[in-house]
């Protein structure tokens, strides 16, 4: 048996954290050359370190301390680990992010290395959701060191080496470290040594030390490699050896030990850290979503139309993305002066992805055939700021980047009488308030139904004087309102005028009120004084300070396509406006917020309670879900979470809320609510603070959606995890001109014969041989079996096994011949 | 509680192969002429390419037929099963070959000229049951030898008829073993449901015993006396292959044959004891064949598989066979007490004649220390402690058989039985594969036999779970294949799982009516991705039905690219596959 104490020297290195980025590139640079100069110095000393993106920075200031990097690396000293680009948090980014953070720091690696980080490495990152081993796997590695929660956070979680199995049954051998990430100077490389021979007598194999001044950088000292040295030529340390992570885990698969395993997810060190500054939330989701769609649709454009593929802005942007997913940015512990920083780059990415989006849609609605006879003849009309015939309909194209069919209520800047699709059926519109003031305000809302990862045109026709605006009045539709009482075919929902809560929420299909006469979606102050910004040991927030008062509640909107009840609550000098949208059809009840928030030391949370027995909370984790105890505990999550219980009436029965930036929820018991917002000092570690007029998390304005829906059965199988896409990656409307075309009104660029399958990316291989990447995963946790994609403009249509929760990447070639491949797009293997 | 799932009657592929210019093809197949389909926009993957599709015809059942240079597929969109809608049609079961000219819809089906030949195609209505009785006549007719069930070569390439009349397999215990319990739960089946004297439950009866006395006649073929067991046996007119360690008896002595093994192993020329009596009973098998015990050849270097099938085979010959069959009772007492004693006088372990162990037959701690042992232990654990469990159901005794059980269980035999997953994955990550490239398919019915018969047997609730903990370790692997084989006593032994009886149910609907080996290619099909394994072994994507892959019997991994069909034209097959898989279903209540 190997029980040696391997010994990894690195540097824990924070980006950005208590400084800014600038400095952190600056501190990897004199990181990186102290630990040459070691190298240099000591003959066994081997250096281990983390992230693409420092090698990056270094590529581009000093070319001669990166090829001296190279070197060590071909020696095999300078050991990269993690093939991703940052230690990311590892519960809020997408599992397409998770996917982007290996494609472009392995292949990273692969070019200057020629070599991929076969070991996971996040030593610092506060949680680890429940997939990471698959997400893991398919990036090229099968091991992982990880550190927090530590034991006394977490003490079920095995000590030391285990096996560690996903949510889809995909295993990564994982070391978790005890003690600290950066042990230096001779009494605590002391201790650390004894408590680790120790254990690994105990345990029967080796452990690894991690040693090396950290946080901002550093790395082993003179001091410590001399003390080393000198414990390996002493008595009784023959077992310990200079090593890396990539060694010890060779070592230990080799030794065939029975280690524990690990099932599920690895949480709690940070609780706050899901909620705290929710611009960088914000931002990363809308990225995200922005990013694929874009991507999606250049995909397309640039198959079907003479249109250049943009993959290097695009992976551009991707890499500002996963950079600004470092852990402590995107759980919003880093200085405020940061997330300026985060705003610009994030910004960056997204008008790069806005541009190449918007290029890519009008370059395919341009094939589409939208003319009228005659409508040259007439000349351009005095609509205002409209050069448009207004004779003739106006055409608009609504583009879905959804892998499934859609119908949802989308607005376009200006008002009509009539929307038709290009069949001459009428379509449920209804003209509503814009956001402007001049002209007409008005603008419409109308029921577009789109193919998956499709287009749908429409005709709108202009409204003129005449139409006034009654033109809302004719249409056949299933919402109705009346009072403080919303409806659509799915929903009944009724507000309480006291409170502006939902006093009853009925689903139409059987009559079963969810409210059960509680009220729910009554927003809630918590009070948050007691903790810091990572609300370290802390983890729930039940405090509650108080309840927002109502000051006003009204029906604003009641018309065909939507129904929409506006309440205004006020906690002290904070308030809230929320907006309930009932679309037609629409099984999601909409709640478009804006709050302007002063409370300090706060959380805003909305509850929703659901009465009945064996209650369960599942919840949205990249690609996956998860399932966990109702215990009242601040879970991290993504786009929805969901309450389930066997209800009054024997049946199973669950209320789902939805988000479009938020990552953060907790369940005690029979409620599940969602955190708004959560307002504490920036950067405030252990709350060592000292009297200062500090700023604020989550001061001042914020605008969010959030959704509520309601099922039967288990979440899993109620289509949540659509519904909760369409809520964050809604529809592009772009209006058109007339012009002749050889593509037909409405059309599907790739569609999938199962609907728990999602599509995630739908891009170009990255090593420019113009093959499609097709990316998709099993939504539901059922073992799916047999599932058809056709994407026929690649000449592509394929069969493939999906089992649950499964993650699975095809490389479709010229030919039309199809490789299931990984996250890396099968490059690595060339 | 089980919820009977109902099986219906399917379409199953009947296929005809002619020359060209054979009188029976109707002439105006040669001139028919059709457009391309027009294939854009289809909303199903396609097994060609689209551009490789020539012709096109629709049968009477309202079936489009695209006709491809690279295959046929049948397009049916109202079919009742969705696995159904899209079917393919090839080379070498379906088809002379893959380049179609044309089609001709004619009666029920449809003529089929491709460059080399002409198929005339039926789909026909077949019930589940009605595919057992048509494989199992089949197996009767051209694949039964002596009561052994395994494989028979074809003189006449694709000719099922032809099958020449020797011809052993490795595995004949092993193979025979799954044939007979079919056979034994088709027995219990009817006669619960037909009555004892009903003549299908007489007949069903008639082939269960010959299998199950075939069976226990390679535990007595060699005359050694000590409990060993030959893999197969020779009768002395057939030719000896140079495969293993073969035996040949004469006047009560067995001299090694020369063959490589025997050379390797410097045992060509040894003369060892043969003069243990093989029971009347189980000698009549090839005694009606005018063979006497001289000049019987037999095989040894026998495996675990052969000795845990042999086990789960007596477990059910005792428990269904025996009552009305005291002799068969005696002899199968006899058998099992002599194999279960040799196991544990020789250390868990089966001794061939040189008092050293046989290569794949190690149930001790010794062997599991050893690399490949490592892995095994977890399933060879299991296998034995299946066996003494056995042993002792059917002696009714426990005394030295439960000492060594409960020694076994305090060397920590039962929790062995639980690690599999763990450390074949773990083996794998140290050799640089990923864990489905070190999956053994050979391993998935032992697993099952092992593991099946434990939670049978077993009453201990804290044993019990340690079992069904040891089964749960091998889903991962198992549930690859979705053949109800394996998945129905799994879900038997672990009645808290879910199991996919719909896919299930395909697996039987799309087993073709003839165990003829040879299958369709899976390479260079546009509809099927292929996926390469870190350590470079090429998988397809998703689970072929079976009519539309390679052939073989319970052990090999069906999602593999390379697509050797294990005989080809030149061989048919056992009908276990199916019935196997068919009667347990029926038995326990799984199928209607």
């Amino acid at each position: 048996m190997n029980k040696n104490i391997f010994l990894i020297g690195n540097a824990h290195l924070d980006p950005v954290w208590l400084w800014r980025w600038q400095e952190g590139c600056g501190e990897v640079l004199q990181t990186f050359r102290s630990a040459l100069d070691r190298l240099n110095e000591y003959d066994d000393f081997v250096f281990t370190c983390s992230s693409a993106s420092y090698y990056r920075w270094v590529e581009e200031i000093d070319k001669d301390m990166f090829e001296e990097i190279r070197e060590r690396v071909r020696q095999g000293r300078w050991i990269p680990v993690n093939g991703w680009w940052v230690q990311p948090d590892c519960n809020i980014p997408s599992g397409e992010s998770f996917a982007r953070q290996a494609l472009y720091s392995q292949l990273y690696y692969l070019e200057k290395f020629g070599m991929i980080c076969d070991v996971g490495y996040n030593v610092d990152s506060f949680g680890h959701n429940g997939n990471m081993p698959q997400l893991l796997l398919k990036g090229g590695m099968r091991s992982y060191v990880m550190m927090r929660p530590d034991i006394t956070e977490n003490p079920d979680i095995p000590e030391d080496l285990f096996w560690w199995d996903g949510v889809d049954g995909s295993r990564v051998m994982t070391y978790r470290i005890s003690g600290g990430y950066g042990k230096s100077g001779t009494d605590g490389i002391d201790k650390a040594l004894s408590s680790l021979k120790e254990r690994a007598a105990k345990k029967g194999h080796g452990m690894m030390l991690f040693y090396g001044v950290g946080n901002h950088g550093g790395g082993p000292t003179k001091g410590d490699l001399e003390h080393l040295c000198s414990k390996l030529k002493s008595d009784g340390f023959s077992e310990l050896e200079f090593s890396s992570p990539v060694e010890y885990f060779e070592k230990m698969c080799a030794e065939r030990l029975d280690l524990p395993v690990w099932r599920g997810d690895m949480q709690h060190h940070a609780s706050g850290c899901y909620s705290a500054v929710s611009l960088v939330k914000k931002l990363n989701r809308k990225a995200e979503n922005m990013l694929f769609s874009a991507e999606t649709w250049n995909t397309i454009a640039s198959k079907t139309t003479a249109m250049t593929a943009a993959s290097s802005d695009l992976a551009e942007a991707w890499r500002n993305v996963c950079f600004n997913q470092f852990h402590d940015i995107l759980c919003g512990c880093s200085i405020m002066e940061a997330y300026e920083d985060v705003r610009d780059s994030m910004g960056h990415a997204m008008a790069t992805a806005a541009r190449i989006e918007n290029n890519a849609m009008l370059k395919i609605a341009g094939q589409i055939d939208t003319w009228f006879d005659g409508v040259s003849d007439t000349v351009v009309s005095s609509a205002r700021h409209h050069c448009r015939n207004v004779n003739f309909p106006r055409p608009v194209v609504v583009f879905n980047p959804l892998s499934h069919e859609i119908s949802v209520p989308v607005r376009t800047y200006h008002p009509s009488s009539r929307v038709t699709d290009f069949n001459g059926s009428d379509v449920v519109f209804q003209n509503v308030r814009s956001s402007r003031s001049n002209d007409s305000h008005l603008d419409t809302v109308f029921v577009a139904k789109v193919p998956p990862m499709g287009y749908a045109a429409y005709r709108l026709d202009w409204l003129s004087k005449e139409d006034g605006e009654n033109v809302n009045n004719a249409q056949k539709t299933d919402v109705s309102a009346s009072g403080l009482t919303i409806e659509n075919k799915y929903l009944k929902v009724v507000f309480d005028d006291k409170t502006g809560g939902i006093k009853s929420l009925v689903s139409k299909s059987d009559g079963f009120d969810y409210a059960g006469g509680k009220t729910l979606a009554l927003p809630t102050v918590i009070d948050d004084s007691k903790t810091d910004t990572w609300a370290h040991k802390v983890f729930k927030f039940h405090d509650i300070r108080g309840v927002m008062e109502l000051v006003s509640i009204e029906l604003v909107e009641s018309g065909p396509a939507r129904a929409v009840i506006r309440t205004k609550h006020r906690f002290n000098e904070s308030h809230l406006t929320q907006n309930f949208i009932l679309g037609s059809c629409q099984r999601v009840l909409r709640v478009k917020c804006k709050a302007m928030w002063q409370e300090d030391f706060s959380i805003l949370k909305m509850p929703f309670a659901l009465e009945g027995g064996d209650p369960i909370s599942t919840y949205e984790i990249p690609s996956s879900f998860i399932k966990r105890p109702c215990n009242g505990e601040e879970e991290p999550a993504q786009g929805w979470a969901d309450l389930t219980v066997t209800a009054s009436d024997g049946l199973r029965r669950g209320i789902s809320v939805l988000n479009d930036s938020k990552y953060s929820y907790d369940c005690p018991g029979n409620e599940i609510r969602l955190t708004l917002l959560r307002n504490v000092i920036f950067a405030d570690h252990f709350s060592h603070r000292p009297k200062a007029d500090f700023d604020f998390t989550d001061e001042g304005l914020h605008r969010f959606e959030y959704g509520i829906s309601v099922h039967m059965g288990e979440a899993e199988n109620s289509g949540i995890t659509a519904d909760a896409a369409l809520f964050n990656c809604r529809p592009t409307v772009v209006p058109e001109g007339y012009h002749k075309g050889t593509e037909p009104p409405v059309k599907s660029f790739l569609s999938v014969t199962k609907p728990n399958i999602a599509v995630t990316a739908l891009k170009l291989c990255e090593d420019g041989s113009g093959d499609t990447i097709i990316r998709c995963y099993e939504t539901d946790g059922k073992d799916t079996g047999r599932v058809g994609i056709v994407c026929d403009m690649i000449d592509a249509g394929f069969w493939a096994d999906f089992g649950k929760n499964e993650i699975k990447t095809f490389r479709v070639d010229s030919e039309g011949h199809v490789k299931e491949t990984d996250f890396l797009e099968g490059i690595a293997e060339e | 509680m089980i919820k009977p799932y109902k099986l219906t009657a399917q379409p199953c592929r009947f296929c005809t192969t002619y020359k060209k210019g054979d009188a029976a093809i109707p002439p105006e197949l040669y001139s028919a002429k059709s457009d391309a389909p027009d294939l854009c926009g289809f909303p199903l993957p396609l097994p060609s390419k689209k551009n490789d599709y020539t012709c096109r015809a629709v049968t009477m059942d309202g079936a489009e037929w695209f006709g491809a240079t690279t295959g046929l597929t049948r397009y049916f969109k109202d079919a009742e099963r969705e696995d159904d809608v899209i079917m393919f049609f090839a080379a070498d079961r379906d088809l002379p070959d893959n380049r179609v000219i044309s089609l001709l819809p004619k009666e029920d089906g449809l003529w089929v000229q491709t460059e080399t030949g002409v198929t005339y195609i039926e789909m026909r209505l077949v019930g589940a049951e009605e595919k057992a009785d048509i494989l199992l006549a089949e197996s009767v007719k051209y694949v039964d030898r002596r009561g052994m069930y395994s494989q028979k070569r074809l003189a006449v390439p694709g000719d099922v008829s032809s099958a020449v009349s020797y011809g052993h397999s490795d595995n004949d215990g092993c193979f025979t073993a799954g044939f007979a319990i079919a056979e034994m739960l088709r027995f219990a089946t009817f006669k619960r449901e037909k009555g004892a004297e009903h003549q299908d439950t007489l007949g069903a009866k008639k082939t269960a015993l010959r299998a199950v006395e075939a069976c226990l006649l390679l535990m007595h073929i060699h005359g050694r006396g000590d409990g060993f067991v030959a893999r197969s046996y020779l009768c002395p007119d057939e030719p000896v292959p140079d495969d293993g360690l073969f035996f040949r008896k004469e006047g009560g002595k067995a001299t090694c044959l020369e063959t490589k093994a025997a050379k390797k192993r410097g045992m060509v020329g040894m003369v060892i004891d043969a003069s243990a009596p093989v029971p009347d009973r189980l000698s009549k098998l090839y005694r009606d064949e005018g063979c006497g015990d001289d000049g019987i050849v037999y095989k040894a270097d026998t495996s675990s598989d052969e000795i845990s099938l042999h086990f789960l085979n007596l477990l059910f010959a005792h428990d269904i066979l025996c009552a009305d069959d005291p002799e068969l009772d005696e002899i199968i007492k006899f058998s099992v007490r002599g194999l279960m004693e040799h196991i544990i006088d020789h250390g868990y372990e089966l001794h061939d004649c040189t008092g050293q162990p046989t290569t794949w037959a190690k149930w001790s701690k010794k062997y599991f220390e050893t690399s490949h042992g490592y892995v095994d232990a977890c399933l060879n654990s299991a296998e034995l402690l299946m066996y003494l469990k056995v042993t002792m159901h059917i002696l009714g005794e426990s005394g030295k058989w439960q000492k060594a059980h409960d020694e076994l269980i305090a060397d920590g035999y039962a929790d062995l039985t639980e690690k599999h997953w763990d450390r074949l994955y773990q083996a794998g990550l140290s050799m640089g594969f990923e864990p489905v490239e070190d999956i053994m398919y050979g391993d998935h019915m032992l697993c099952v036999v092992s593991f099946w018969g434990l939670c049978m047997l077993e009453k201990d609730e804290a044993l019990l779970e340690k079992y069904r903990n040891g089964f749960r370790s091998w889903r991962t692997s198992l549930k690859r294949e979705f053949n109800p084989g394996y998945d129905l006593p799994f879900a038997l032994s672990c009645p808290d799982e879910e199991i996919d009886m719909e896919r299930m149910a395909t697996w039987l609907y799309r087993i073709n009516i003839s165990r003829l080996a040879a299958g369709v290619s899976t390479i260079g099909r546009h509809d099927t991705p292929v996926a390469t394994r870190r350590a470079g072994y090429k998988e397809i994507s998703w689970l072929l039905p079976n009519d539309e892959r390679f052939i073989s019997k319970y052990d090999r991994n069906p999602f593999e690219l390379k697509n050797v069909d294990s005989g080809g034209l030149n061989t048919v097959e056992s009908c276990y596959i199916y019935t196997f898989a068919y009667w347990i279903g029926r038995y326990y209540g799984f199928f209607e």
